[in-house]
């Protein structure tokens, strides 16, 4: 058992990388690897390397051996078939490589369990954190590293920003990273770490948790290699930033076998749960839930309080929106006298003055911001949520900019719905690339808003 | 895997100061009267061989006259004969009330967990549970209890919530220190204020 957690900052932030089976031929994998490093317009110094080389790859000049290199090397990333990586990783860390990454598959993953614990033990001889076998790898939007092996043409990339995501399945990792970049927030590590043979959930947590560009962590997992550890690492890492979580594999057989009620009762995905629990981390349970709850966890920010403020241009959509509060455990806050007064006064006789605030639907900017002025400072409301229908004749870009000044400088959080075609995504996106989560649904809302709170109260020991 | 005695599993229980229920093994109908003093009690058969005893047929409730309880002697001990071996308990018959189950486990990955839900038989019909590592803080045992969707019908008032967490820290502390693998106890009635453990599980 490892005592200490692996430092992945050289993965992370390499100055200089070696791309073992580096190729001219663009069908290799490693050639796609090296090509991404250089489109990316990675700065650090790029070594080839190629048993085959035939002096330059890409413009660079290519080694047949990493010992050949002669300069200090921070990063491996290992694109060669299966049998011969333990043997590279060996030299690797006679050449004093600082880490690597093993993209190559053909391990535990298909029955080879053997090669990748000679992996595993030639890596921990030379304490070497290795990321792998088969995985995509690491790709950092402020060092420009990628050595996902996904040509750029099919994958939106993410753009730098708060959120670092790490996936145990490279297939998960690399759909959520496309998505992530329509979801309009931005990512500051993605860590795909295949089969753990080295680093594993336990070393990419607490390295996140770690991390001053993390804001939010995201993580898909399928199991964990060390569960004290990881709960040691999980207490820290909650109290310092929100952890969304995703567990594949749910569902489990031979809970019959048992010898008590209680272990009937409490299988392993009950224990998972338990756990995620009991130390602060945020559970989705879908894909769709990993990137609302991310979206609101980077830019709003907490509070313990679930009394919700609802601010329609549609008199239904109110009404489902204040159903979805209440299916999340959240309530429809009330107006204080003051608030009240100060609205009547300010909105057209045709608006109600209660919650939830139907400004109708020749609502314009004007009258969504003096809704949200006065709102704001009301002690009864502790979050928000603005549907904006955009069809209306009112909504247009000045209300999506008000949305955007409140939604990113009040201290309340504030999220928005709105629904529709392609009007509306435009101002969505508008509104996302600013900071101001939105949401297609009321019940997405609430279920995001719901998350901060609980989060929040997990932070405030409630 | 050894299933605890039950005067050891009582012994422990005591020790962490959990009440269950006035209990005593018997080898005779005449001896499970010299037990019940003219109160009604409960025969159970003990085996290792038989999670559901209330489904084998190993329980036989309320017993008070002489005839009922040498009935029910012989009816258990010829049920109780394809579960060899098997001791038989007499226990006072607890008071009727809202039965929970508190439980531990070693989960493979987390080590051991304390587990608490709406018991008895309803255990796994309706799987309201919940469940955290230990060891637990107050904090913990209280917002387990709040977790469950049960949590009214358990703890309606403020007293009856202490004294349900109070509980589950006692068990987790016992489950924790111990050499347990796995603990039941199941039910445990809540009455009148107050509780007792009616069935003890305890596997080490």
């Amino acid at each position: 058992m490892k005592t200490k957690y692996a430092d992945l900052t050289h993965i992370m932030s390499p100055k200089s990388v070696a791309i073992i089976g580096a190729s001219d031929n663009p069908d290799k994998i490693g050639h796609v690897i090296m090509q991404n490093y250089i489109d990316e317009g990675y700065e650090g110094k790029i070594y080839p390397v190629n048993l085959n080389s035939t002096g330059q790859i890409l413009g660079h000049k290519a080694y047949k051996r990493v010992r050949d290199i002669k300069e200090p090397i921070d990063l491996a990333v290992i694109a060669i078939p299966a049998e011969a990586v333990p043997a590279v990783i060996d030299e690797c860390g006679k050449a004093k490589v600082k880490g690597a990454v093993v993209v190559s598959g053909g391990f535990a993953e298909v029955g080879n369990a053997k090669l990748e614990e000679k992996l595993a033990e030639t890596a921990n001889k030379y304490s070497m954190p290795v990321i792998g076998p088969n995985c995509l790898g690491v790709m950092d939007p402020r060092t420009r590293i990628d050595t996902l092996f996904l040509p750029t043409y099919k994958i939106d990339k993410p753009k730098i920003g708060g959120v670092s995501f790490a996936s145990q399945s490279g297939a998960v990792g690399s759909s959520v990273l496309d998505m992530i970049n329509n979801e309009g927030f931005g990512l500051a590590r993605f860590i795909s770490y295949g089969n753990a043979a080295v680093v594993d959930e336990v070393d990419i947590l607490n390295y996140l948790s770690d991390d001053n560009d993390t804001r939010v962590v995201v993580f898909y997992i399928e199991g964990v290699k060390r569960g004290r550890e990881f709960i040691e690492v999980a207490k820290k890492a909650t109290m310092k930033k929100p952890v969304v979580i995703i567990k594949g594999g749910v569902t489990e057989a031979g809970a019959t076998a048992a010898h008590s009620h209680t272990a009937a009762l409490a299988g392993s995905h009950e224990a998972y749960e338990a756990v995620f629990r009991q130390y602060g981390f945020t559970t989705a349970k879908d894909i769709r839930d990993l990137l609302n709850f991310a979206k609101i966890f980077e830019t709003q920010p907490l509070t313990t309080g679930n009394r919700v403020a609802i601010i329609t241009n549609g008199g239904g959509t109110g009404v489902l929106a204040t159903d979805a509060l209440y299916q999340h455990e959240l309530r429809l806050a009330e107006l204080s006298k003051d608030t009240e007064k100060r609205l009547r006064k300010e909105m057209p006789q045709i608006v109600n003055i209660r919650l939830p605030l139907d400004l109708v639907g020749d609502a314009d900017d004007k009258r969504y911001s003096d809704a949200l002025s006065a709102l704001e400072v009301d002690p009864n409301v502790d979050a928000f949520m603005v549907i904006a229908l955009f069809q209306t004749p009112g909504a247009d870009s000045r209300v999506a900019s008000t949305l955007i000044q409140y939604g990113t400088q009040m201290k309340k959080p504030l999220v928005v719905v709105s629904m529709g075609g392609s009007y509306t995504k435009a101002h969505k996106s508008m509104m996302e690339s600013a900071g101001v989560p939105v949401y297609d649904s009321p019940g997405d809302a609430a279920a995001s808003l719901s998350a901060l709170i609980n989060y929040s109260r997990y932070r405030k020991g409630m | 895997m050894e299933l605890l005695d039950y005067s050891r599993a009582n012994g422990l229980l005591t020790r962490y100061g959990i009440k269950s229920v006035k209990s005593e093994y018997v080898k005779s109908a005449k001896e499970a009267l010299t037990f019940s003093k003219g109160s009604p009690i409960v025969l159970k058969a003990l085996t290792d061989k038989a999670l559901h005893k209330t489904k084998s047929g190993l329980i036989i409730l309320n017993l008070a006259t002489e005839k009922e309880i040498s009935d029910a002697f012989s009816a258990l001990s010829k049920r109780a004969e394809k579960f060899r071996p098997y001791r038989i308990l007499a226990q006072k018959m607890a008071s009727n009330g809202i039965e929970i189950i508190i439980g531990g486990k070693t989960d493979q990955q987390f080590g051991k967990m304390i587990l608490i839900g709406l018991g008895g038989i309803y255990v796994e019909t309706f799987k309201d549970v919940a469940m955290r590592t230990c060891p637990i803080t107050k904090h913990d045992a209280e917002s387990m209890l709040h977790q469950l969707k049960s949590s009214k019908v358990i703890a309606p008032d403020q007293k009856t919530e202490s004294m349900v967490a109070d509980l589950i820290l006692k068990t987790s502390r016992l489950f924790y220190d111990s050499r347990l693998t796995e603990l039941d106890l199941n039910p445990i009635i809540l009455h009148d204020g107050t509780y007792d453990a009616v069935d003890l599980r305890l596997i080490q």
